[in-house]
C-alpha cells in the first residue's frame, strides 16, 4: 500500500484545519462587530441568510424602479463630481412638497436633450422610443401610486429600512388622522422587523410629536434611537441623518416640556456629534429674545426723514402683529417643524 | 435571387431547433413567467399595474435576447462541427446563401420563441386586468427588429470564433452596449476634439440595441411612438444586419472548412 497520497493528504488537511483554527481570532480585526453601513445592513441578517442577497438586489431594485416610476419612467442620474465641478447644475422640479423622497437639484435626465446630445438621428430614435421628455422643473407622479411598491420591498425584504420610513413619510402627507396611525402602524411593523433601527424610532417618535403632539412618547422612541446610536460603534449616512433629527427633536422637546438639564445635555452630546449641525447649536446656545413693544419697533423702523412720499411698507410682508419671536433664524425654526429642512411634518 | 433555397435552409434552422428542443427552453422560461406572475398576484396587484408592465418588458427582453444570442452564435458552429455543413455546401448553393439562409432560420426561431414568450406574457398580464394598448403591439414590432439584428451580430461573431466566444461576446454587446453609449455621452461634452471623434466612431459601430426597446414607453403609459420612428428602426436594422451579414461573408466565404 503506497501511504505517501495518504500521508500527503492527511498533512494538508491538518494544516488547513489548524490554520483556520488560528486565523479564527482575526475575525473581529477583519470584520469588526457593529452594524454595517447601508444597504450591507440587511445583507447579513440573519432571516435573510437563505434568499438573502436575492432579496437585498429584489429590494433595492425595486427602490430605484420607484424613483422611476416617480419620474414617469423618464431615468435620471446624479451629476457627477466632474459636472458638479464644471458647474452643470440638475433639472430641480416644480413641485417641492416631495423633498423628503428625492431631490432633484444635482439630477439630470439620463438621455440628454437634443442641444446636448452628440449622436444625431440616434439620440433623436432614442428619445422618441424612451420614456422621455425635458426634465427642466419637472412634477412628479403621485408618490401614493408607488405605495404598493414601498410595501412590496418591505414584504420582500423587512430589513429595508427606507422602505419602511418612506412609506411613512408618503402616508403621512395625507393630514388627516386616519393616514397619521396607518403611518405609524406601518412604522412599527417595521420597529418589529428591526428593533435596533435609529431611523424607525426617529420617524415614530417625530410623528408622534408633530402629529399628535404626544410629546412623551415621542421622547421615548427619540431616546431610544439616542441610546441605540451611542451604543454603535459605526454609523452609516442614514443613521446619521436620523441621529441629527433625533438631537434636535429632544432638544425642542426637552425646551418645549421644560426639562432644562434634559434639554443642555442631550444639546451639548447633539454638538459634539455634529459640531457644524447650527441648528443643533442654536437649539443649546438660543440668541437673547429681541422683544420689544410695538411703539420702540416703529420708532426704530421709521428713518428720520419720514415723509408720505417714502411710506412703503417696511415688513416686507411679515406681519408684525402675531406672535413672532423674532430671533432672525434663517432656519426658520419658529416650531418644530420648520427646523426639519429635509422633513415634511410640522406642527 | 434564390428566395427558394433561403427559405429551405431557414426551414432547416426551425425544424432543426424543434428537433433539439430549444422549445423546452422557451417552455422553462414561460413557466418562469407565469410563476412569477403567479407570486405576485398572491401579493396583490392592486396599484401594481405599471409594475408589471414594466417587469414583464423587462424579463420579456432579457429571455428574448437570451434566445436570440445563444440561436444565433450556435447556427453556424454546429454545421461546421456535425459536418452537415458538407452535404450542403455540395449542393448548388454559394456560401452567402448558406449564410442567409440560416440567419433568416435563426431570426424566425426566435422570433417563435419572443411571440410564444409575449403571448404567455399577455396571458399574464390579462389575468390582472392589464389591457392591451397600442404601444404595447409596436413594442413587440420594434422588439423583433431588435432581435434580428441580435441573431445577426451573434452569427457573424461565430463565423470569427467559436460558439461560446460567440455567444460571450454576443451577450457583453447585448446587455451592455447601452451602458457603453450612455458612458460615451455622458463623458462627450467634457472631453477633448480627439476624443470627441473617437466616441462618435465608437457610437456609430456599436449596436443600438436599445433604441429597439420600447418597453419603458409600455410600462409607464406614454402613448405610441409615430409611424417614421418605426421606419427609422427598421431601416437601421436592416442597414445594420446587413452590414454584419456582410461582414460574415466576407470571412466565411474564403474560410477553410
Amino acid at each position: 500500500m503506497n501511504i505517501k497520497p495518504l500521508f500527503l493528504t492527511t498533512v494538508s488537511s491538518s494544516a488547513l484545519v489548524i490554520g483556520g483554527w488560528m486565523v479564527g481570532d482575526l475575525g473581529g480585526t477583519i470584520a469588526p462587530p457593529g452594524s454595517p453601513p447601508g444597504l450591507d445592513a440587511h445583507e447579513t441578517h440573519g432571516s435573510t441568510s437563505l434568499l438573502g442577497q436575492f432579496r437585498t438586489s429584489f429590494s433595492s431594485w425595486l427602490w430605484v424602479r420607484t424613483d422611476l416610476y416617480l419620474h414617469h419612467g423618464v431615468e435620471m442620474r446624479g451629476l457627477t463630481e466632474q459636472e458638479l465641478t464644471r458647474g452643470k447644475t440638475g433639472v430641480g422640479s416644480s413641485d417641492n412638497q416631495d423633498n423628503a423622497l428625492h431631490d432633484d437639484d444635482a439630477h439630470v435626465a439620463v438621455i440628454p436633450s437634443a442641444e446636448h446630445d452628440f449622436r444625431g438621428i440616434f439620440g433623436d430614435l432614442e428619445r422618441a422610443t424612451s420614456s422621455w421628455k425635458d426634465m427642466r422643473g419637472h412634477d412628479h407622479a403621485d408618490p401614493i401610486s408607488a405605495l404598493p411598491l414601498f410595501r412590496l420591498m418591505t414584504w420582500a425584504d423587512p430589513q429595508f429600512i427606507p422602505g419602511w420610513t418612506t412609506a411613512s413619510n408618503v402616508i403621512a402627507r395625507d393630514r388627516s388622522n386616519e393616514a397619521l396611525e396607518k403611518a405609524l402602524r406601518l412604522l412599527r411593523e417595521g420597529l418589529t422587523h428591526n428593533p435596533n433601527s435609529i431611523a424607525l424610532h426617529q420617524e415614530i417618535g417625530q410623528l408622534l410629536a408633530a402629529r399628535r403632539r404626544d410629546f412623551a412618547r415621542a421622547i421615548e422612541h427619540l431616546e431610544a434611537a439616542r441610546r441605540l446610536a451611542v451604543e454603535r460603534r459605526e454609523l452609516d449616512e442614514d443613521d446619521l441623518d436620523a441621529l441629527r433629527d433625533v438631537y434636535r427633536w429632544l432638544g425642542m422637546l426637552y425646551r418645549d416640556t421644560g426639562r432644562e438639564e434634559a434639554r443642555k445635555a442631550v444639546l451639548a452630546e447633539g454638538v459634539q456629534v455634529f459640531p457644524d449641525d447650527a441648528v443643533i447649536a442654536r437649539l443649546l446656545n438660543p440668541p437673547k429674545p429681541v422683544a420689544i413693544s410695538r411703539e420702540e419697533f416703529e420708532a426704530k423702523a421709521r428713518p428720520a426723514d419720514t415723509t408720505d412720499d417714502h411710506d412703503h411698507d417696511h415688513d416686507h410682508g411679515h406681519d408684525h402683529d402675531h406672535d413672532h419671536d423674532h430671533d432672525h433664524d434663517h432656519n426658520h425654526d419658529h416650531d418644530h417643524g420648520h427646523t426639519h429642512g429635509d422633513q415634511h411634518h410640522d406642527h | 435571387m434564390k428566395f427558394g433555397v433561403w427559405k429551405a435552409l431557414a426551414r432547416g434552422v426551425v425544424l432543426e431547433s424543434v428537433r433539439r428542443k430549444d422549445l423546452w427552453v422557451v417552455a422553462i422560461l414561460g413557466f418562469l413567467i407565469m410563476a412569477g406572475a403567479g407570486m405576485l398576484g398572491f401579493f396583490g396587484l392592486k396599484g401594481l399595474e405599471t409594475f408589471a408592465k414594466d417587469l414583464a418588458a423587462s424579463v420579456l427582453g432579457m429571455f428574448s435576447t437570451v434566445m436570440a444570442v445563444l440561436v444565433g452564435s450556435r447556427v453556424m458552429p454546429e454545421e461546421i462541427k456535425n459536418r452537415t455543413l458538407y452535404p450542403l455546401l455540395a449542393r448548388p448553393i454559394t456560401r452567402f446563401d448558406l449564410l442567409f439562409g440560416k440567419f433568416i432560420g435563426a431570426t424566425w426561431v426566435t422570433w417563435i420563441a419572443f411571440l410564444l414568450l409575449a403571448g404567455l406574457t399577455s396571458l399574464a398580464l390579462a389575468m390582472f386586468q392589464v389591457p392591451f394598448e397600442a404601444v404595447m403591439g409596436q413594442y413587440l414590432i420594434a422588439k423583433m427588429l431588435g432581435l434580428s439584428v441580435i441573431v445577426a451580430v451573434s452569427m457573424t461573431l461565430s463565423v470569427f470564433m467559436t460558439a461560446s466566444a460567440a455567444a460571450t461576446m454576443s451577450f457583453v454587446l447585448a446587455f451592455g452596449s447601452s451602458m457603453i453609449i450612455r458612458a460615451l455621452v455622458m463623458a462627450y461634452e467634457s472631453s477633448s476634439p480627439a476624443f470627441q471623434v473617437v466616441f462618435k466612431f465608437l457610437n456609430a459601430i456599436l449596436p443600438q440595441y436599445g433604441l429597439f426597446d420600447l418597453g419603458s414607453r409600455a410600462a409607464n403609459g406614454w402613448g405610441p411612438v409615430q409611424a417614421w420612428v418605426l421606419g427609422a428602426l427598421a431601416a437601421y436594422a436592416l442597414v445594420y444586419s446587413s452590414a454584419m451579414l456582410s461582414i460574415g461573408w466576407l470571412k466565411f466565404r474564403k474560410q477553410a472548412i
